[in-house]
């Protein structure tokens, strides 16, 4: 009995030494440029589905230029993310790949048709054009429907035809406004031959596994899954491919943001992008 | 206001319950009838899809029935057609996540059944089928339409293997899970809370009605009486 008692009070003072220790190092007032060890950060990053692979790289690459952060990737259409922001989604970053999804949650377009209700989610002095891309037509390995323009979508080789929802996906959105202009989107709907995504990762997915004859993405989706692209969409026959990107005004750590956000349009972060297949915007 | 996905989620929910109804009452008889180890492997095969998450399942069925799957290629050469992003396929889909709710149904209705019963039949010198239909099929009444009920509900709320073989095509494909999903992810929650509450409206229906069946059927508490010998 007295051996358990004395290892017991052992124990005890060994656990509180150690406690004692870790809490001593408390951090004094240091001056934040003279310590090279920063207190860690997470950033939660709301970026647009087409983003996924290019930012994954990116991730590796932040990793040496500022060990601290953590960042943590949320990859979805972009009208979805933009519906949670709305819905206070913690979050310190939006990089969109629709002006429209940004417009609305950007207090100088309040009272306007973009954001007819005032929202205030994102710091406008913050926002920046990032990226632009391409929208183009790709098709599932060796071309079953032997698709070679946008015009042969109407015809009647073509059973279905995935995009991804116009109202919820900038790339659905740009997709029917090509259409439209090339005057194959009723006759498309007509049919029923439209099948809609929630995002263009889905679409491309779609695609990939060969459920659709055809399907809308961006060409730097195309490139990511190793898909033939046989037709490009008119530049004039959409609005501009433009990705915005802002830090938002519920943000944990709105400095860290905008010093990533600094580090997207640095040298290192571009030549990734445009390894993928991205353009200025 | 487009009843597409209402009448859509209800025809795909009607045909899978039948081939559920006849598939979960012949599986269930013949398992029961099994050797143990046997019968505890089939039964953990058989009830998988019940605690599979939907996206398991859809994954599984569009590496089987999609375009380049053993299945769905077979399809393709013999008839030209794809079965994904079609409503068969969500068929398909719902056969698969309903079945252990009508397998588990009748089979626990089968194994509680008074086995005096169909002793007493057999010597009697009636064959197993007209015991099966005259006897336990219309004693396990209860079973049969509880599970029915439950699968019908169940495949009319499928979501998320539905939605990943068929894909969402208003006026072809959409059902009220994926139409709710899509109007959502859209802002307008104005039509979502209608599609809600006519779903909400629809499995409070049909629950009701399981209730009113129950409570129309005799409890059979006293012993069964044998049918008079000579």
């Amino acid at each position: 009995m007295k051996k358990v008692l004395s290892l017991l009070c052992a124990a005890g003072l060994t656990v509180s030494l150690a406690a004692c220790g870790s809490t001593g190092s408390t951090p004094s007032a240091t001056p934040e440029e003279s310590t090279p060890v920063a207190e860690p950060v997470e950033l939660n990053v709301f970026a647009a589905a087409s983003l996924t692979e290019s930012l994954n790289e990116i991730q590796t690459l932040y990793t040496d230029v500022a060990p601290n952060v953590t960042l943590l990737f949320t990859t979805l259409a972009s009208g979805t993310l933009q519906t949670q922001i709305e819905q206070g989604a913690d979050a310190d970053l939006f990089l969109s790949a629709g002006q429209n999804e940004m417009n609305a949650l950007d207090a100088t377009y309040a009272g306007t048709e973009f954001n007819p209700l005032g929202l205030d989610f994102i710091l406008s002095n913050t926002r920046i054009d990032l990226l632009g891309n391409q929208l183009v037509l790709a098709v599932p390995a060796g071309n079953p429907a032997g698709i070679t323009s946008f015009e042969d979508l109407i015809t009647d080789s073509v059973t279905m035809l995935a995009i991804g929802a116009p109202a919820s996906v900038p790339a659905g959105m740009y997709a029917q406004e090509t259409l439209t202009a090339l005057g194959l989107w009723d006759t498309l709907n007509a049919e029923n031959k439209l099948t809609l995504a929630s995002s263009v990762k889905e679409v491309t997915a779609q695609v990939t596994a060969g459920s659709v004859d055809a399907g809308i993405i961006y060409l730097t989706d195309a490139n990511a899954a190793g898909l033939e692209v046989v037709a490009i969409a008119p530049t004039d026959s959409h609005s501009p491919i433009v990705y915005p990107a802002a830090v938002l005004t519920n943000s944990h750590a709105p400095q860290a943001a905008e010093d990533f956000l600094a580090f997207l349009t640095g040298p290192e972060a571009t030549a990734v992008f445009e390894s993928y297949g991205f353009s200025a915007p | 206001m487009d009843w597409f996905p209402l009448l859509n989620s209800l025809r795909i929910a009607l045909f899978s319950t039948i081939v559920t109804f006849f598939l979960g009452i012949l599986l269930a008889y013949y398992v029961a009838k099994l050797p143990r180890g046997l019968k505890g492997l089939l039964d953990c095969i058989l009830t998988m899809p019940l605690v599979l998450p939907p996206t398991v399942i859809g994954f599984f069925l569009l590496k089987l029935i999609g375009p380049y799957g053993s299945v769905g290629s077979l399809w393709l050469d013999l008839t030209g057609k794809k079965i994904t992003m079609t409503w068969y396929a969500s068929i398909c889909a719902v056969i698969i996540v309903t079945f252990p709710l009508m397998y588990r149904t009748v089979r626990g209705a089968f194994e509680a059944f008074d086995q005096n019963l169909i002793h007493a039949g057999k010597t009697l010198g009636r064959s197993n089928a007209w015991i099966f239909w005259r006897v336990l099929m219309p004693g396990c009444t209860q079973g049969l339409v509880a599970g029915t009920v439950l699968a019908f509900a169940r495949g009319l709320g499928e979501y998320g293997a539905t939605s990943m073989v068929s894909g969402y095509t208003p006026g072809r494909t959409a059902t009220i899970s994926t139409t709710v999903y899509q109007l959502w992810q859209e802002g307008n929650d104005a039509l979502a809370y209608r599609w809600v509450f006519i779903n909400l409206a629809i499995s409070f229906a049909v629950l009701l009605a399981v209730n009113l069946i129950e409570r129309r059927q005799p409890r059979k508490r006293r012993p069964a009486r044998l049918p008079a010998a000579g």
